[in-house]
């Protein structure tokens, strides 16, 4: 019988919204500081 | 304002993308048995750990050149590297922690490949700091270029660390000199996220670096009409 998969898919979903949080803040930040005179 | 128009554009491109990877990733690729879904983490920590290591590179490259050419996009293209490096450093040091819990039970240890990153996003930091510090622009880019230069010279370490000290860390599976031990539908959607990672640090650093052509007005509308 094989072993059972770990549960752990809330930390996957962690680490996805993390990254597209940071790269598009980032993006945001480009964008707004680009806009200024 | 041609190459920021182009870099917004391709940085739209990049995260249209970037839902695909996403996508691939969570619908489309196989759950490894023994970590279970935090093993997707993968996917998004190993591309922006590349390119967090190469961005340095590139601003110690750029360093190099510009203390014997007095180039000054040179100096430009450094400072949009580094920028855009730390974002990515950031990213690395954020999924790894997050892998690191479930898989070794523990957000961080001292161990030298995590330390190394550590360094190596205070090493930007203290970058972007400097640059910030210094009024006289000759000085500033000096003072820049010698700390790029150094921080190109940790990047070896951080790479190589896994072989040089006992670590936690695990060893590199896709670039090492043997072939990549990962399925072909694994290694599939790693190579996508690599590939949009790489449009995303080129959409970066194009736009970063039409805005330090904007905050230079002595520099008039150099390269921003090329």
């Amino acid at each position: 019988m094989p072993d059972a998969v770990p549960q752990n898919a809330g930390f996957m979903v962690a680490a996805y919204i993390t990254t597209a949080v940071i790269l598009v803040g980032y993006a945001v930040t480009l964008y707004r500081r680009t806009l200024k005179p | 304002m041609r190459l920021l128009r182009a870099g917004r554009w391709i940085t739209v491109l990049g995260f249209v993308l970037l839902a695909g990877v996403y996508l691939r990733a969570l619908a489309f690729t196989p759950v490894e048995r023994s970590q279970g879904l935090a093993q997707k983490i993968f996917y998004l920590h190993v591309p922006a750990a590349i390119w967090a290591e190469t961005a340095m590179v590139l601003v110690g490259l750029a360093s190099v050149f510009y203390l014997f050419l007095k180039d000054p996009r040179l100096d430009r293209f450094a400072e949009a590297s580094a920028e855009v490096g730390t974002v990515f450093a950031a990213i690395v040091l954020t999924t790894g922690p997050i892998w690191g819990k479930p898989i070794w039970g523990t957000w961080w240890s001292w161990d030298a490949r995590l330390t190394f990153t550590l360094f190596l996003f205070l090493l930007y930091a203290g970058y972007l700091l400097l640059r910030g510090a210094v009024a006289d622009p000759g000085a500033r880019r000096r003072y820049a270029a010698v700390l790029g230069i150094c921080g190109m010279c940790l990047v070896p370490f951080i790479h190589f660390s896994v072989y040089l000290f006992r670590t936690l860390h695990p060893m590199p599976i896709v670039l090492k000199p043997s072939a990549p031990s990962l399925p072909g539908s694994m290694l599939a959607t790693w190579l996508f996220s690599l590939s949009v990672f790489t449009l995303l640090y080129v959409a970066f650093v194009m736009q970063r670096y039409a805005l330090g052509l904007l905050r230079e007005p002595a520099a008039g509308s150099e390269g921003l009409h090329a």
